[in-house]
């Protein structure tokens, strides 16, 4: 019943009325976007025709940024210069990623805060950048795609990305002057282009091994809605650890001594490509003599490959049945999709059919399927689509909590709980006379702080002198639809409140992303107010046109006349000053209309929900349970 | 602005009698229609205020889902809605008997590291404590039904410690999944 909902079904608005909506995969190894175009969701793919967008980004020229193939044709080269896989560096601590970056051949800045920066011959350039360079690639070709401006966009994350990391994504789209609605986790965003497309009704369960992450989620499609049971995975588990695993071989077999950056990264595309080659065949020859001059190639057979990647597969697995577990099921499941390149490895999948006593389902692209997802749940968002075609209930990945005395974690919000959430507990004074307490929020599953990943502190000052115990603290956690968390505390004899909207503790503040936004020469400033006054504009209309149409169908039954003609009166005004180019002035107004139209929404809420209610006739329900 | 639905006990939202025993499916779809209407995903495109709105009644409707689908957290509801406080239900009597089979599993769970093969006997003693549960679920039933409240108070505690157990059991195996 959203207020915004003009087009009945099957009477579809204009498509110069559809709003242009973006689905990004932005992936470890390779990233993808797709758009929906006359109701089918389609990938966009470049001028030579190609889908995937290779994520790497290359500084080695200080004039200029490279991303994509022609950045990864120079990653031998420049090895430190050429930034791959810089999502394993997204939302992380210098100190988290030390060995990993050690491993890749960058050059890590010194930083007094712990934050990631890696040193090239363009300047130091933090992960989030990077991120937003392989983000504004994609958003070209959706320009060049369809010359229009994006409206909104959806952008996916694996379902075990954490906070930090997350917030680190939301950063880059920022960074890059994308419009997110939502961050979608890849595996649901996979199950909702499987779901719609074969209307299914059951439980799925999504695998999906990409080149850095492993997750594993469990949901349920019911008549359109979506319910994550349970998610789980390995954010340091993927494709590139087999590729190590033979890489390791190689050098063992060949007894290749020390290897210089170039070589290593010589030696990890060969190993890759072995492993490609291994899912169509029994055996194949690595040539070697660009790293031992004259060396004979060594033969790697697919029992071999097999036997390095059976202890990773087997990880995978594990952290399947647990996930089973959180679900509440055993291990009955109606369909298994798998998504990621490294599903295509034949162990992989016979290891999941076996678990499952499913065949997977990979009809869709498995390297697509998750971009494919992400832009039809966008075009949903953005309004293109009839009512109650689909709707997501996801869940937070990871518990959130507080530290208590003696360093333990109490968990406020457990994992695997549906989002949006609110949830309070209370907490009381340890000392007497305490004026203030420390709040220092935690994410994980372990019982000690010094375990768990820290998210933020902060204090609430102001409580009244009191004896120990007597003060009454209740502290919220609020989660939203995108998984990002706002906590609060209120001292509830007087009233005294605090807050904080979680910045992880590695992620940007909102100057340093202004400052960035400033400095990068691509949004200069006459671009930024023409998308401002754009942006508000689309605001203000929405807010117009939602309200007509609202205003239409119940003004009648729920507005008093006087309520109605200031309204009237209102919209008119906004109307007026659509045309012109005051940002501040529509925004005022529109702000204001929107705050006079609140209780009018709420009124519209209220009456939609009784109807929901009273619509739920023991008929109704016998044809659902069926 | 008035949101009579909100005031509503749980059960009462999701038109359903006030009891321990539950069908799941009809709270499913209770609980999916209602955020067929309420989340904020319904409201992506409107004003900030609407949102909001959404954002707040969409977790409410989340909270009264998650109390009642779990069975540990529905009895504590019940408990609640009859009168008691935590701290009372807290502070209910429990047998010795049960004390002394809750150390000795929670002996078991903590040597288990030391075992040649962990995975076998973690899994048969998740078996021993979700059977457990369930027996400590029918008590609770059968208590409450009977407005036993202090016999229920009694069987709630003992799932608590099981359910505690069992969250232990699980940690200890997604500590062996971290070992491989």
């Amino acid at each position: 019943m959203a207020l915004l909902q003009i087009a009945e079904p099957g009477q579809s608005p204009l498509p110069h009325q559809l709003k242009r909506s973006l689905g990004i995969d932005l992936g470890t190894t390779n990233s993808l976007v797709a758009t929906v175009r006359g109701g089918r969701a389609e990938v966009l793919r470049d001028e030579q025709g190609v889908a995937m967008l290779p994520s790497v980004v290359n500084y080695s020229d200080p004039g200029g940024v490279l991303v994509g193939r022609e950045a990864y044709a120079l990653a031998a080269q420049f090895p430190a210069d050429t930034l791959v896989s810089i999502k394993r560096f997204m939302g992380r601590g210098r100190d988290d990623v030390l060995e990993d970056a050690q491993r890749s051949h960058y050059v890590l800045a010194d930083d007094e805060q712990g934050m990631v920066r890696l040193v090239t011959r363009a300047g130091e350039i933090s992960p989030v950048q990077a991120s937003a360079e392989i983000l504004g690639a994609l958003r070209a070709r959706a320009m060049a795609a369809r010359s229009e401006a994006i409206d909104g966009v959806v952008i996916t994350v694996p379902a075990y990305f954490d906070e930090a990391q997350r917030q680190a994504t939301k950063d880059a789209a920022k960074l890059a002057g994308l419009p997110v609605l939502r961050l979608l986790n890849e595996p649901t965003a996979a199950a909702v282009a499987y779901g719609l497309d074969a209307a299914e009704q059951g439980v799925i369960a999504v695998y999906d091994l990409g080149g850095g992450t492993f997750d594993i989620s469990i949901l349920r499609l019911h008549r359109g809605v979506f319910e994550v049971l349970a998610t789980g995975g390995d954010t340091a588990l993927g494709g590139d650890d087999f590729d190590a695993a033979i890489a390791d071989w190689i050098v063992q077999q060949a007894g290749c001594g020390t290897l210089g950056a170039g070589e290593h990264r010589q030696l990890n595309s060969l190993a890759r490509a072995a492993k490609e080659k291994l899912s169509q065949e029994q055996s194949v020859a690595v040539d070697i003599s660009g790293l031992l001059p004259g060396a004979e190639p060594v033969t790697l057979t697919r029992a071999t490959f097999e036997e390095l990647a059976q202890p990773l597969v087997r990880r995978t697995l594990r952290a399947c049945r647990r996930c089973l577990r959180d679900a509440g099921l055993d291990a009955e499941v109606d369909n298994v999709v798998l998504v990621g390149g490294s599903t295509r490895v034949p162990l992989v999948r016979a290891a999941v059919a076996e678990f499952f006593q499913r065949e997977p389902l990979a009809n869709i692209d498995p390297d697509q399927v998750v971009a494919i997802g992400a832009a039809i749940q966008a075009d949903i968002l953005v309004g293109n689509r009839p009512e109650g075609d689909l709707l997501l209930l996801d869940v937070i990945p990871l518990s959130l909590g507080l530290e208590t005395m003696g360093g333990l974690v109490e968990k406020i919000v457990p994992r695997n709980t549906t989002i949006p959430v609110s949830r309070g507990q209370e907490f009381t004074t340890f000392k007497d006379g305490q004026t203030a307490l420390a709040l220092h929020i935690v994410q994980g599953e372990r019982e000690l702080v010094a375990d768990s990943r820290s998210l933020a502190r902060f204090e609430l000052r102001g409580i009244p002198p009191m004896v120990a115990g007597a003060a009454r603290i209740l502290v919220t956690f609020q989660v939203d639809a995108d998984g990002l968390l706002n906590v609060s505390a209120t001292e509830e004899t007087t009233g005294v409140r605090s807050a904080v909207t979680v910045k992880p503790s590695f992620g940007l503040s909102d100057e340093q992303i202004a400052d960035m936004l400033q400095a990068s020469f691509s949004h200069a400033e006459q671009d930024k107010q023409a998308r401002q006054l754009a942006e508000q504009r689309l605001e203000s209309t929405q807010l117009l046109e939602g309200l007509e149409a609202a205003m239409a169908a119940d003004a009648e039954q729920l507005l008093a006349e006087q309520e109605c003609a200031q309204l009237h009166e209102q919209m008119q005004g906004l109307r007026a000053l659509l045309p012109g180019s005051d940002v501040a002035a529509l925004r005022e107004l529109t702000e204001s209309l929107g705050k006079a139209s609140e209780s009018f929404a709420a009124r519209r809420m209220d009456k939609s929900i009784q109807e929901a209610l009273a619509g739920l006739s023991l008929d109704a329900l016998d044809e659902e349970v069926k | 602005m008035s949101f009579p639905d909100f005031k509503q006990n749980y059960f009462e939202l999701f038109n359903l009698p006030v009891q321990f025993a539950l069908d799941q499916d009809t709270l499913g779809q209770h609980f999916r229609h209602l955020q067929q209407e309420l989340h904020p995903d319904r409201f992506a495109s409107d004003s900030a205020q609407a949102q909001r709105l959404a954002v707040q009644y969409s977790a409410m409707v989340n909270e009264a889902y998650a109390t009642l689908s779990k069975p540990q957290s529905r009895a504590v509801y019940l408990l609640q809605l009859a009168g008691m406080s935590q701290q009372t239900i807290d502070a209910e009597h429990i047998d010795g008997g049960f004390l002394i089979e809750q150390m000795d599993l929670r002996e078991k769970l903590e040597s288990i590291h030391a075992l040649v093969d962990p995975d076998t006997v973690l899994e048969h003693l998740i078996t021993e404590i979700t059977r457990d549960i369930a027996t400590h679920q029918r008590e609770f039933a059968e208590a409450f039904a009977a407005d036993d409240l202090a016999g229920a108070a009694s069987a709630c505690v003992k799932m608590q410690y099981l359910d505690k157990l069992l969250l232990q059991a699980e940690q200890i195996e997604s500590d062996l999944m971290d070992k491989l």
